[in-house]
């Protein structure tokens, strides 16, 4: 019981301190507060085409909240989501426009797993120089990201440069690469079906696998696990691995799904959101599904509410800064146990 | 004239329940080397924390050069002189051994406060006229992380001489040092001796005490046991007085019957964790339905040696179970052939005290049938296992969900016991099995070791505890500075056992 009261309340206080601020900051522009929140409501969830399009931004968070929280609860402090989704993403991109059309529906399945493949590949590389080596798994991760923001962007104008439209986008996929729309003309895609399985598929390997207690008990306590004859290296690697399988998927489900493409630019900082959903919902799923759904919710509401209102789109930038910030006191605690751990 | 730089009179200091300090007086005058021995948990590290005002005493009083002073906390005995150096130094390793020396209390040459500037060059003066001074040299400018040991420990004291420390505390000093650094350490005791200061030096070892010491204090079980110069007694009689001459009843103690040998170590050796002693060329056996004690003063290679045996520090040498030869394998290996594990540290390596009741019982299991059919877990019969392994050894718990930590001591221990007894495994290598747990907790876990012997099981058992040692054991043998220095019976008069423990090797 108490358990489920610590729970809810570390989700719902950083919720509530950041509306009460936003409240505070409405005041002093001159807004209701109460209106104001109704209406980023009615944006956001108010009919089932602003719900498909809160979920269709929750949609790339998901992905990485899972890639991230695979990784927090064995105590690997990977902030390395992001490099990931972008190099994932590019990878089934370029399979999209570049194999035979002729695959016709085998197409798209091929491309998602070339995207976790190369995702998973990319974060190999950090649980590899952790385990082997005691790299800083922090910075290596945020290092690999500004690696992959390069070399992407790099590709996007190079090499994979689109000849008919503009600037810093590659050609199209094939039809057969894009996933399916679910409610058209919304963007939602069945990507976000995807991550939906994958997020069972997390719930399911986080009690009911070897690996996924393994993950947690390494997470809680290295000596423990050497003891009961968990390898902690191994576990680690794993970690990392599956974190970057998650995040590529990711990445590929939103070139395929969203885009179509890939673009300069193509992650809105997913990879960084996605932590804050992953630390806010606990690395549980049922907390992570909401949060990715918050976030998505503020995404959403945010570019249309200037539309309809004074408010600026600022304001939402500064509600989900706040929320991150109270999210991330669960945070303190992880970098505690990181110190303690060896 | 100063006739006494330091006494403690009649201190009395309790912890709950436990009498730590039972009317301790002893005094050291200024220009005397003062040693203390005991065992671990006699009372010295309280009556340590007494004298540098870290702890306050129920009752008693302590004099600083002949005057009577109550301190407040521990920059007021480090303001009377009282100086200590700890076994973990205290230096900042990334600073030069210079800056070290000065810090917090840096010769100025201009301005104040926070825009002081440093006179470097006066530190350093001042550091070699100190180490001139008692006989050594230190290369200042080094970062004191790299020094060697011993240079640390010396700039330790360089420090403490320098902020006008007049009654040095030495906690352990040499066990971290070899035995060339030990004389050094001692040569450069006495110069500081010559000069007047007053030194308490704390020790295991016999044979330091007898080297160096002009007086000694034996403490036993909180109180002072002997007191004399060093001149007019020997090691033999210190020795005597540091374990007490009562054998715990064993009247009625049932022993085990020894089978064909389990476990044969042979000529193992290993690297040591810090401040402990490294393994050398352990060899022993220990057979089926036999309890073997492994006697010594805490950071003899205990711990490296039951890591060693378990697959969690690398070795040379054999382990041998059953003919088979183990050397080199993992934990998860050695498990599997039938090695079960109790850590000394049951919350952080026992248990992980944050996961379930239910994850730590089963732990190590959760890999094989019936929990995994490879691919996945079935929860029933996870729950099945827990229940069942938490049932046979009696462990009481609210929920399995609830987490390990929530438990008692005795509980908690049992649930490790629960889960490393359950394969069953052929040996169990045990340490500190009672330490934290109450009396009827301590009854049950020796009656869990028994069974498991009288079943026909191997165990290899550390304690710090004499007496659990002769209750459980069937063999004792004695571990000194990471090497085997002597077997007994169990029944053995326990002032053999200690005097083997402190004296070195001596007795063999």
């Amino acid at each position: 019981m108490t358990n489920w009261l610590n729970r809810g309340l570390g989700f719902a206080v950083p919720l509530l301190i950041a509306l009460l601020v936003s409240a505070v900051v409405l005041l002093a522009i001159g807004e209701n507060p109460l209106d104001t929140f109704s209406l980023m409501l009615t944006e956001a969830f108010g009919s089932p085409r602003r719900l498909a399009s809160t979920l269709s931004a929750a949609t790339p968070l998901l992905f990485t909240a899972i890639g991230t929280a695979i990784c927090f609860r064995a105590g690997v402090f990977n902030v390395g989501a992001d490099g990931a989704f972008l190099i994932g993403g590019l990878a089934a991109v370029v399979a999209g426009f570049s194999l035979p059309a002729e695959l016709g529906w085998a197409l798209a399945p091929i491309c998602l797993a070339i995207g976790a493949i190369f995702g998973a590949a990319w974060l190999f590389i950090p649980g590899w120089l952790l385990a082997k080596l005691e790299v800083d798994e922090v910075v290596s991760t945020l290092m690999l990201n500004f690696i992959a923001a390069a070399i992407t962007g790099y590709l996007v104008n190079g090499p994979f440069l689109s000849a008919q439209s503009g600037n810093n986008v590659t050609p199209l996929v094939h039809e057969a690469a894009e996933l399916s729309r679910l409610m058209p003309p919304a963007t939602l895609h069945s990507g976000f079906l995807i991550a939906l399985a994958i997020l069972a598929a997390y719930a399911f390997w986080t009690r009911r696998t070897s690996a996924g207690l393994e993950g947690a008990w390494v997470g809680l306590n290295r000596r423990f696990s050497r003891v009961v004859g968990v390898s902690v290296q191994r576990t680690i690697i794993l970690a990392m691995v599956l974190s970057g399988v998650v995040a590529g998927l990711g990445g590929a489900a939103h070139g395929l799904g969203q885009l179509h493409r890939f673009t300069d630019g193509f992650s809105a900082g997913y990879g960084f959101t996605g932590m804050a959903v992953a630390l806010l919902g606990r690395n549980t799923p049922l907390g992570m599904l909401i949060g990715s759904i918050l976030f998505g919710a503020l995404a959403s509401a945010g570019t249309t509410i200037q539309l309809f209102s004074n408010i600026p789109l600022d304001l939402v930038n500064i509600i989900q800064g706040i929320v991150m910030i109270f999210a991330v006191i669960e945070l303190g605690r992880i970098t505690i146990r990181r110190r303690s751990k060896t | 004239m100063t006739t006494i730089a330091l006494s403690a009179a009649n201190i009395w200091k309790s912890y709950g329940s436990v009498q730590a300090n039972r009317g301790i007086s002893l005094s050291v005058a200024p220009g005397e080397i003062h040693a203390i021995v005991g065992e671990n948990g006699a009372g010295k590290s309280t009556l340590m924390r007494v004298l540098q005002g870290i702890e306050r005493p129920d009752s008693g009083h302590v004099t600083v050069m002949d005057r009577e002073v109550a301190f407040s906390g521990p920059g007021d005995a480090l303001a009377h002189g009282i100086g200590m150096v700890h076994q973990e130094f205290m230096l900042a390793p990334d600073l030069s051994l210079l800056e070290n020396l000065v810090l917090g209390d840096e010769p100025v040459s201009f301005g104040r406060g926070a825009f002081a500037r440093i006179d470097w060059q006066a530190a350093e003066a001042q550091g070699r006229e100190l180490a001139q001074r008692i006989g050594i040299e230190v290369d200042w400018h080094r970062r004191a992380g790299a020094a060697p040991v011993h240079i640390q420990q010396f700039v330790e004291i360089i420090r403490l001489l320098r902020r006008g420390t007049k009654i040095l505390i030495l906690d352990e000093p040499t066990a971290v040092l070899a035995p060339q650094q030990v004389t050094e350490l001692f040569d450069l005791l006495r110069r500081i001796r010559e000069d007047g200061t007053a030194v308490l030096f704390i020790s295991h070892k016999i044979r330091e005490v007898t080297a160096l010491a002009d007086r000694v204090t034996v403490i036993r079980q909180g109180e002072v046991a002997f007191a004399a110069a060093v001149s007019e007694t020997d090691g033999e009689e210190i020795a005597s007085h540091i374990v007490d001459g009562h054998n715990p009843v064993t009247d009625n103690v049932k022993r085990g019957t020894p089978g064909s040998i389990v476990l044969n170590v042979t000529g193992l050796s290993a690297a040591s964790v810090e401040k402990s002693h490294p393994l050398h060329d352990i060899s022993l056996t220990v057979h089926a339905g036999e309890i073997v004690g492994l006697a010594g003063v805490a950071g003899n290679g205990q711990v490296e040696l039951m890591e060693a045996l378990f697959g969690l520090r690398a070795a040379t040498g054999k382990v041998e179970l059953k003919g088979t030869d183990l050397s080199g394998l993992d934990a998860d290996r050695r498990r599997a052939a039938g090695i079960g594990f109790i850590s000394a540290d049951r919350r952080h390596e026992g248990l992980a005290i944050e996961a379930s009741i239910e994850e730590n019982t089963i732990a190590g299991a959760h890999r094989a049938a019936p929990i995994s059919n490879g691919l996945w877990l079935s929860l029933r019969a996870r729950k099945a296992v827990a229940l069942e392994r938490l049932k046979r050894l009696s462990v009481k718990y609210g929920t399995l969900r609830d987490p390990v930590g929530s438990l008692s001591g005795g509980n908690q221990q049992r649930v490790v016991f629960a889960r490393e007894i359950a394969g069953p495994p052929q040996l169990l290598l045990v340490s500190q099995p009672t330490r934290g747990v109450d009396l009827n907790g301590i009854a049950a876990i020796h009656s869990i070791l028994r069974d498991f012997r009288d079943a026909g099981g191997a165990v290899l058992l550390v304690s710090e505890e004499l007496d659990e040692l002769q209750v459980l054991s069937d063999r004792i043998v004695v571990l000194a500075q990471g090497r085997i220095v002597g077997e007994l019976g169990a029944d053995a008069d326990r002032r053999d056992i200690g005097r083997l423990m402190v004296m070195e090797g001596a007795g063999v």
